[in-house]
């Protein structure tokens, strides 16, 4: 089964179109020209499918990073490691 | 093919056209014309389709054709007078006008056959007509066909008209001309007295335009100002008399519409006719 | 071109309408080349900054100049292009009216104009950025095709279909992000022809736009209480179908609601067509009855005008009981 943080970076690699050599980890929104407000958007409906959840809009205002996002998603209890 | 370039054949088609504006006229009856807005543009008419455009009657219909945009509908009149001079319109067609059922409305109706690529008569509206026409030009990579668009002073008042020249200056449009008709009479009264546009060529300038101050009678100040190559979009304001050629109309504003009584009529065709040199 | 799926309907929903128009500009770019996008200086609200970095050759930004920016549009579409044009619905309409009769009415230009935050989505902005009666000014010039779509799918839906008409068109979009969605799955969209969402033979429901998603609400809530009320979408508000206004007319409770006055908009449009007959049921109008309400926020304003489901559900009832 695949891991949730596999998930994850994948989920951002196919939303921003980033290749296997790209550094998501380090990623926030506006670093690239493909994260921008419907980029987010987008990665958040990708997520909400991949993990079968939805997100309040208070949470896809705040998901401003890949970081921040792991911790996000805790609160609808995903692990991501 | 265009008639030659001459001042004593120029004046004599003016003359002509005079007279089959006011044919046109008189053939309104009751229903009245414009009679002081049309007598004013004649000689600008006369040059752009006779020889200022390419306009001809095999490519009137056609993409490679100069554009003009009457934005001041109401000198009809003047424009039908002037494709008879280019052979698109005949006498009986320009007998016509104003009928029930007709193609040469009061104010010109769109008819791509025609060559009339916008109804006009909403005044205020034709340059940003000119303004969408020339951008298309330039993406069209067609820089060499040009847009022509004539305004009447009046129709100046209305903010639209620099809300176009503003764009048009912004993208740099110099395959935009216009040309004022400045015969200095708006319905109710003298420009001055309702907004005067002194300084008018220096609220052009202001706006990113060149602008040229002519005669707008003049054969020669006309040839020499459309002969200008312009790298901005470009105005000539042709200072003009309203009612031009009929004596009793001349700077009148109660001939930017009215009725010949039949008097009238008979001395406006006689000062037509002893015009003639 | 963006595919319908779910994933999408749902990005959609969050986007809002105004959003969904930026992502259905560079589908509509990428599918006909003669189609440039104006605005008046409302880009980043119009949700067309990735529309910008993509394609700044297809987009020209007239500034704050309405009527301007109609009349050039009138004249690239003399030239064969194809302009889509946006702004608020309210400056797009009674800013330019004129222009719109002349150019759109009159000579039936090729244009499409996109009015944005219809209804009171803006309306934490005031009165003055409310689209209160643009349909009903556009409604009653002749030869403009009026669209109203109930949700983000059907919007992109709308807006792809506008593309193979070369009519003058209005396209009212309404509603916040996160709308709510009415189409789960693609389905047929047909300009000029409703849908009927829900069947049902006490009442019928005509909405239109954010309304459609309040209406299955409350005839859900209806349904508990055994009264069938039938809902219908009518995304397409002009050439409103005669035909569908004519088979339900003898409901005896017929209800219009939209995000929009009463006078001019969708009810008008049913009633102009009902009180042609000597008999039919009762129509009720819900939208914004003869008055301007202060600054407020989405919600508290649909609440003041009565378009909340509860003040919806109370005046259907009443009517219902009445008419009963």
């Amino acid at each position: 089964m695949e891991k949730n943080k596999d998930k994850y970076v994948s989920v951002f690699r196919k939303s921003f179109s980033l290749d296997e050599n790209f550094d998501v980890e380090a990623l926030s929104y506006q670093d690239i020209p493909s994260w921008d407000s419907v980029g987010h958007m987008s990665m958040i409906a990708d997520l909400e499918e991949a993990f079968d959840i939805m997100l309040e809009t208070e949470d896809i205002i705040d998901f401003g990073s890949f970081k921040k996002g792991i911790e996000i998603l805790r609160k609808y209890n995903v692990e991501i490691e | 093919m265009k008639k030659p370039l001459n001042e004593k054949l120029f004046y004599e088609n003016s003359r002509i056209m005079r007279i089959d504006c006011l044919k046109m006229g008189v053939k309104a009856g009751l229903s009245g014309a414009h009679y002081g807005g049309s007598f004013s543009v004649i000689e600008i008419m006369n040059y752009l389709y006779n020889h200022g455009t390419n306009i001809n009657e095999d490519n009137i219909a056609k993409q490679c054709k100069d554009r003009v945009i009457l934005s001041k509908g109401h000198g009809a009149m003047a424009l039908y007078a002037a494709y008879k001079q280019i052979g698109i319109l005949s006498d009986d067609d320009l007998l016509t006008f104003k009928l029930d059922k007709t193609n040469l409305y009061a104010h010109p109706s769109m008819n791509k056959e025609l060559g009339i690529d916008f109804s006009s008569g909403s005044l205020g509206q034709g340059l940003s007509l000119g303004v969408g026409v020339a951008i298309s030009l330039l993406r069209k990579e067609m820089p060499e066909v040009k847009v022509y668009v004539i305004l009447g002073d009046g129709e100046c008042n209305e903010g639209q008209i620099w809300e176009a020249a503003m764009l048009a200056s912004q993208l740099k449009l110099n395959n935009l001309i216009v040309i004022v008709d400045y015969n200095h009479i708006q319905y109710d009264d003298f420009t001055a007295n309702i907004i005067n546009l002194e300084p008018f060529e220096k609220r052009w300038e202001s706006f990113g335009w060149n602008a040229k101050r002519i005669d707008g009678h003049d054969f020669h100040e006309i040839n020499a100002a459309f002969s200008l190559k312009s790298v901005k979009p470009y105005v000539i304001i042709a200072d003009t008399i309203k009612g031009k050629g009929i004596s009793f109309m001349e700077n009148n504003h109660f001939w930017h519409h009215g009725i010949l009584n039949k008097e009238q009529e008979i001395e406006a065709y006689n000062e037509l006719g002893k015009k003639y040199e | 071109m963006n595919e319908i799926n779910s994933k999408n309907i749902r990005l959609w929903s969050m986007l809002g309408t105004s959003g969904v128009f930026g992502v259905a500009a560079i589908d509509l770019v990428e599918s006909d080349n003669d189609i440039i996008v104006m605005t008046s200086d409302l880009t980043y609200f119009s949700g067309l900054e990735r529309f910008l970095k993509l394609y700044p050759t297809k987009y020209l930004n007239v500034g704050i100049a309405e009527q301007n920016m109609v009349g050039v549009a009138a004249g690239l579409s003399s030239e064969h292009f194809k302009p889509y044009l946006t702004s608020y619905s309210t400056f797009i309409t009674a800013r330019c009216t004129d222009q719109i009769r002349v150019n759109m009415g009159y000579m039936k230009q090729n244009i499409k104009l996109v009015g944005l935050g219809g209804g009171l989505a803006v309306g934490i902005l005031g009165p003055t950025h409310m689209g209160v009666e643009d349909i009903s000014i556009v409604r009653s010039i002749p030869n403009i095709i009026i669209l109203s779509p109930a949700d983000g799918l059907e919007t992109y839906k709308c807006l792809m279909e506008s593309r193979k008409i070369n009519l003058p068109m209005y396209i009212r979009l309404t509603g916040q992000q996160n709308n709510p969605i009415v189409y789960n799955e693609d389905y047929d969209f047909e300009i000029g022809k409703n849908i009927t969402l829900l069947d049902g033979n006490d009442i019928v429901i005509y909405s239109t736009g954010t309304m459609v998603s309040r209406a299955l609400e409350v005839a859900k809530k209806m349904a508990q209480e055994n009264i069938s009320v039938k809902v219908i979408d009518v995304h397409t508000i002009k050439p409103i179908e005669i035909a569908s206004i004519v088979e339900n007319k003898n409901y005896k409770l017929i209800v219009s609601i939209e995000e929009h006055s009463v006078i001019g908009g969708l009810g008008s449009a049913i009633s102009d067509i009902l009180s042609q007959y000597t008999s039919h049921g009762k129509l009720l109008k819900l939208g914004f009855d003869d008055r301007f309400i202060h600054a407020g926020s989405y919600h508290h304003l649909l609440e003041e005008y009565g378009l909340d489901i509860k003040n919806i559900e109370y005046n259907i009832m009443k009517n219902y009981r009445e008419s009963n």
